[in-house]
C-alpha cells in the first residue's frame, strides 16, 4: 500500500510541477494575472510532497517489501538496517527521486532567500526551474519507477545491495554530489531568465552567487568522498582514476568554480554578463550530460548503473531541450548596451577572464578525452580505443601550473588596474622559504627527495604564500578577518594544501606485491612486515578471510587488518583494504590471492601526504560554503 | 558578424547532442548483429550441478536451442522462469543455462525449489563466456539453429509474446 501511497504523491507532484512550470509564464508573458499563483506556496507544496514519496521509498526498504523491484534488486533481509536506508539511493531509480528532492530543496532555497521587488522575475525563474524538474520527474516515472511492483509472486528475498556500497563514505558521497549537480540548475534558470528580461549584470549576478557557490561546496565534498572511498574500497590505492564519471563529476565542478569567479567580477564590475550566462548554462548542460553519459550505458566504467539505451535517449531529450533552447534564447537576445568599464591587462578583471579561461579550456580538453572514444569509435565503425590516464595528466599538468601562478597574485590585483606589483619579489622569496621548509621536512621524514616533487611543492607554497600573506597585508582585525577574508583564506589555502598533497603522494609513494605465509616476514622501505595471522570471520551478511599483518619501523609497531569478505546473497567478493592512516604516510595493505593453502599475496603501498588531498578538498568545501552563507547575510 | 558569435555556442552544443545521439541510436544494432549468425563461441567451463564434468561447445549438442542467462539474484529471472518450464514440458526445444556470475549452493537450491528447465547449466562464476557473448545483464536469451549459428538474442525477460514475436519463426525453418 505505502509503494502506490509514494507512486501516486509522486505523480501529483509530477502535475503540480508542470503547473509550477507554466502558469507563472502565462501570468508573465500573457498578463492572465488571474492565473497568479504563490510561488512561494507551491514551492513548499512540491518539496513535501517529494518528501513524502521519498519516505515511502525508504519505509519499503526497512519493511523488506521486495514486491517492490527496486527493493528487490538493492537490498536483502539480511542487509544491517542503515544500508537498507541507504540503499535507497544506491541505484538508479532511487538516487533520480533523491536528485528530483534536491533540486526542489534548491529551488525553495532561491525562492525563500532572494530578496527581489520583480516578481516576475523571480516567477520566471520558479518556472524555469519547475520545467526541469518537471522534466525529471517524467523522465522518472516513465523510464525508471522506483515502485514498480513485482506481482503476483513477489520474490522471498532480494538480491542485495553492491557489496561495494555498502560503505559509510558511498552511503554520504551520493546525496552530496546531487545537491551539487542539482544546484546548478539555480544560475541555469536566473541566467535564463535574465535574458528573457534584460536584467542588469550586476543585479542577477548577485542572485547567482550564493546558489554557485554552495552547489561548488556540494560538488567539492561529494567529488573528494567519493575519491576518498575509491582509495580505500577498490583495494588499488589510487586517489584518482580518470574514470569517466569522476570526469562527469569533475568539469562542471571545474565549470562552477569558473563561474563564481566570472560572477564575482560580474557583480563588482558589470563586466563579463554574457560570458557568465553562458557559463551557468554549460555548467547546468554538464551536469546532465555527465548524468547521460553515466546512465546510458554508452560509456563503460566502475560506476554500474542499470543501462538502458531508452533512458540514455530520454535524458539526452531532456538535456537537448533545456540547454539548446537556452542557448536559442541567447543567440537571439540582443544583449544591446556595451559593457562600459575598462580594465586594463594588470587589473583584477583580467585575472578572472585569465582564470575562466584556464579553468574552461582544462574543462573542454577533460570533456574531449571522456567522450573522444565514443566518437572515434561512431566515425571508425566500432574500432574502440580507450583514453587514459595519461592524456589527462599531460593536460592537467600546464593548466594546474598556470591556474596554480595565478592564484598566488590573484589576491594582490585590484579592479580597473593593479598599480603596483612590488610584492612579487616578496610573494617569491618567502615561497621559496616554505617551499625549502617543506623540501627539508619532506627529507627528514622519508630520507628521499624527488626532483619530480619539486615543481608542485614550490607551486603549492607560491598559492599558500599569496593567500595568506595578502590577508596579512590587509591588517585586518580579528573579526574583520573572519568576516570578510575568512571563506577566501579557507578555500585557497585548501588548494594549496591540496596541491602538497598531489605532489608528494605521486612522487614519494611505494608499492610492492609480497608473498608471504602466516609467520614470516620481510622488509619493505624502512618497514619490517610481518604476516600475523590469517581467520574466517562471519559478518551480518558476508563471510570474510581476515588477515592481520604487522608492520615494524623500529620505535613503533602496528597491526594492520584487511579482509577478502565474499558476500551471501550475491556471492561477489570484494577486497577490504587495511589502512593505518596518519598525517604523514599512510599504510595501506590489500589481501591478494590465495596462491597454495596457506600462501598468501598483499599489496603493500605507502602513501604520504595522501590525506592532505582530502583535508584540501575539505577546506575548499568549507570556503565554497562560507563564501555563499556570506552572500546572504549581505542583503 | 556579433550575431555570428552568438549563435556559435548554439551550433557547437546541438552537434554534440547529434553526435551524441546517433552513437546512442546506433549502439543497439551494433550489438544486436555482432554476434547474429555467427556460431557458438568456445569456452571450457565447469557444469553447476557437477563441478568436475567439464562442458564445452560440442556438449551443446542438442539443436536447436536456446541459451538462457540467469542467476539467483536476478529477479526478472525468476519471472521468466515458468514460462522456461513450460517450454521444456511441452519439449518444444532444448533449454542450456549459463548460470552467471552466482552462488553455486543457491543456484542448485533454486533448481531444486522452482525445477530444472536446463539441459545443463554451465557455471560461469567470474562471467567468461558471458563476455564473449556480449552479455547485458541477466536474463539474457539466444537462439541456437540446428547448425550451430546464433540467429537471434532477446535482453530481459522471455515470455509468451517474445516468444512469438522472436523466437518461434526460426523453430520452424
Amino acid at each position: 500500500m505505502i509503494p502506490e501511497f509514494g507512486h501516486l504523491i509522486l505523480i501529483v507532484h509530477l502535475v503540480l510541477s508542470l503547473l509550477g512550470g507554466t502558469l507563472p509564464l502565462l501570468v508573465v508573458y500573457a498578463n492572465y494575472r488571474s492565473l497568479e499563483i504563490s510561488i512561494k506556496k507551491l514551492s513548499v507544496t512540491l518539496f513535501i510532497l517529494i518528501t513524502i514519496s521519498f519516505l515511502s521509498l525508504i519505509y519499503s526498504f526497512l519493511v523488506d517489501d521486495f514486491s517492490v523491484a527496486y527493493v528487490a534488486q538493492n537490498s536483502n533481509i539480511n542487509l544491517p538496517v542503515y544500508y537498507k536506508f541507504a540503499a535507497t539511493w544506491g541505484a538508479h531509480e532511487g538516487s533520480l527521486v533523491l536528485w528530483i528532492l534536491a533540486m526542489n530543496a534548491w529551488l525553495i532555497g532561491f525562492i525563500f532567500f532572494t530578496h527581489s521587488k520583480d516578481k516576475d522575475f523571480l516567477a520566471t525563474v520558479f518556472s524555469i526551474s519547475c520545467q526541469v524538474i518537471f522534466a525529471f520527474s517524467l523522465f522518472t516515472l516513465f523510464t525508471s519507477n522506483p515502485f514498480e511492483r513485482i506481482l503476483p509472486i513477489p520474490p522471498l528475498n532480494g538480491a542485495d545491495l553492491n557489496p561495494s556500497l555498502q560503505d559509510f563514505a558511498f552511503t554520504v558521497h551520493p546525496p552530496l554530489l546531487y545537491f551539487g549537480y542539482s544546484g546548478l540548475l539555480i544560475p541555469f534558470a536566473i541566467a535564463v531568465s535574465a535574458m528573457l528580461f534584460k536584467k542588469d549584470t550586476r543585479e542577477w549576478a548577485s542572485y547567482s552567487r550564493p546558489w554557485t557557490l554552495l552547489s561548488c561546496s556540494f560538488l567539492t565534498l561529494g567529488i573528494a568522498l567519493g575519491s576518498w572511498w575509491a582509495y580505500y574500497e577498490l583495494g588499488w590505492g589510487g586517489w584518482w582514476f580518470w574514470d569517466p564519471v569522476e570526469n562527469a563529476a569533475f568539469v562542471p565542478w571545474l565549470l562552477s568554480v569558473a563561474l563564481f569567479h566570472s560572477l564575482i567580477t560580474s557583480q563588482n564590475r558589470g563586466v563579463f554578463g554574457k560570458w557568465s550566462i553562458l557559463l551557468s548554462i554549460f555548467a547546468f548542460a554538464t551536469s546532465l550530460l555527465g548524468t547521460f553519459l553515466v546512465r546510458s550505458g554508452i560509456l563503460t566504467s566502475v560506476h554500474a548503473f542499470a543501462l538502458d539505451p531508452e533512458r540514455g535517449l530520454f535524458i539526452l531529450a531532456i538535456l537537448a531541450f533545456f540547454v539548446i533552447g537556452s542557448l536559442l534564447i541567447y543567440s537571439i537576445t540582443d544583449f544591446g548596451h556595451v559593457e562600459e568599464n575598462k580594465y586594463e591587462l594588470t587589473s583584477k578583471e583580467f585575472g578572472f577572464l585569465l582564470n575562466n579561461l584556464l579553468l574552461v579550456v582544462l574543462a573542454i580538453s577533460i570533456l574531449f578525452g571522456t567522450i573522444f572514444p565514443l566518437i572515434y569509435e561512431a566515425f571508425t565503425g566500432g574500432k574502440q580505443i580507450s583514453v587514459g590516464a595519461p592524456y589527462f595528466e599531460i593536460i592537467l599538468f600546464p593548466f594546474a601550473l598556470a591556474l596554480g601562478l595565478l592564484q598566488g597574485v590573484a589576491l594582490y590585483l585590484s579592479w580597473g588596474k593593479s598599480s603596483s606589483f612590488s610584492f612579487l619579489p616578496r610573494l617569491f622569496i618567502e615561497s621559496l622559504s616554505i617551499f625549502s621548509l617543506i623540501i627539508l621536512i619532506l627529507f627528514v621524514l622519508f630520507d628521499n627527495l624527488y626532483l619530480s616533487s619539486f615543481a608542485t611543492i614550490f607551486l603549492a607554497s607560491w598559492i599558500l604564500v599569496g593567500t595568506l600573506q595578502i590577508t596579512k597585508k590587509r591588517n585586518l582585525s580579528y573579526w574583520n578577518f573572519l568576516r570578510k577574508r575568512l571563506a577566501v583564506t579557507f578555500a585557497h589555502a585548501g588548494m594549496a594544501i591540496l596541491t602538497i598533497g598531489v605532489g608528494v603522494v605521486s612522487s614519494y609513494s611505494l608499492e610492492k606485491e609480497i608473498i608471504l605465509s602466516p609467520g614470516d616476514s620481510t622488509e619493505f622501505s624502512d618497514q619490517t612486515i610481518n604476516f600475523q595471522s590469517i581467520d574466517d570471520l562471519l559478518g551480518p551478511n558476508y563471510t570474510s578471510k581476515s588477515a592481520v599483518v604487522s608492520f615494524e619501523d623500529g620505535s613503533e609497531l602496528s597491526n594492520i587488518v584487511t579482509e577478502k569478505r565474499t558476500y551471501l546473497p550475491s556471492g561477489q567478493i570484494t577486497t577490504e583494504a587495511g589502512i593505518q592512516a596518519d598525517l604523514f604516510k599512510d599504510l595501506y595493505v590489500s589481501i591478494g590471492d590465495n596462491l597454495q593453502s596457506n600462501i598468501w599475496s598483499f599489496k603493500i603501498q605507502i602513501k604520504p601526504f595522501i590525506r592532505w588531498i582530502w583535508l584540501g578538498a575539505l577546506l575548499i568545501a568549507i570556503g565554497s560554503f562560507l563564501a555563499g552563507v556570506k552572500q546572504f547575510k549581505r542583503r | 558578424m556579433k550575431k555570428i558569435i552568438d549563435a556559435l555556442p548554439l551550433v557547437v552544443f546541438a552537434s554534440l547532442i547529434i553526435v551524441l545521439f546517433s552513437f546512442l541510436s546506433d549502439k543497439d544494432d551494433q550489438l544486436e548483429t555482432a554476434l547474429i549468425d555467427s556460431s557458438f563461441p568456445d569456452f571450457n567451463l565447469g557444469s553447476l550441478s557437477d563441478e568436475s564434468r567439464l562442458l564445452t561447445k560440442q556438449d551443446i549438442i542438442k539443436l536447436p536451442a536456446l541459451i538462457n542467462v540467469w542467476a539467483t539474484w536476478c529477479i526478472a529471472c525468476r519471472v521468466e522462469h515458468p514460462f522456461l518450464m513450460k517450454l521444456k514440458e511441452e519439449s518444444i526445444l532444448t533449454i542450456y543455462g549459463l548460470n552467471y556470475k552466482d552462488n553455486k549452493l543457491k543456484a542448485l537450491d533454486l533448481l531444486e525449489r522452482d525445477g530444472n528447465p536446463f539441459e545443463f547449466s554451465i557455471y560461469d562464476f567470474e562471467g567468461r563466456l558471458a563476455i564473449d557473448l556480449g552479455v547485458y545483464g541477466a536474463p539474457e536469451t539466444f537462439f541456437i539453429d540446428k547448425n550451430g549459428l546464433i540467429r537471434e538474442r532477446h535482453v530481459g525477460v522471455i515470455d509468451e509474446r517474445v516468444w512469438e514475436e522472436k523466437f518461434s519463426k526460426y523453430l520452424n525453418e
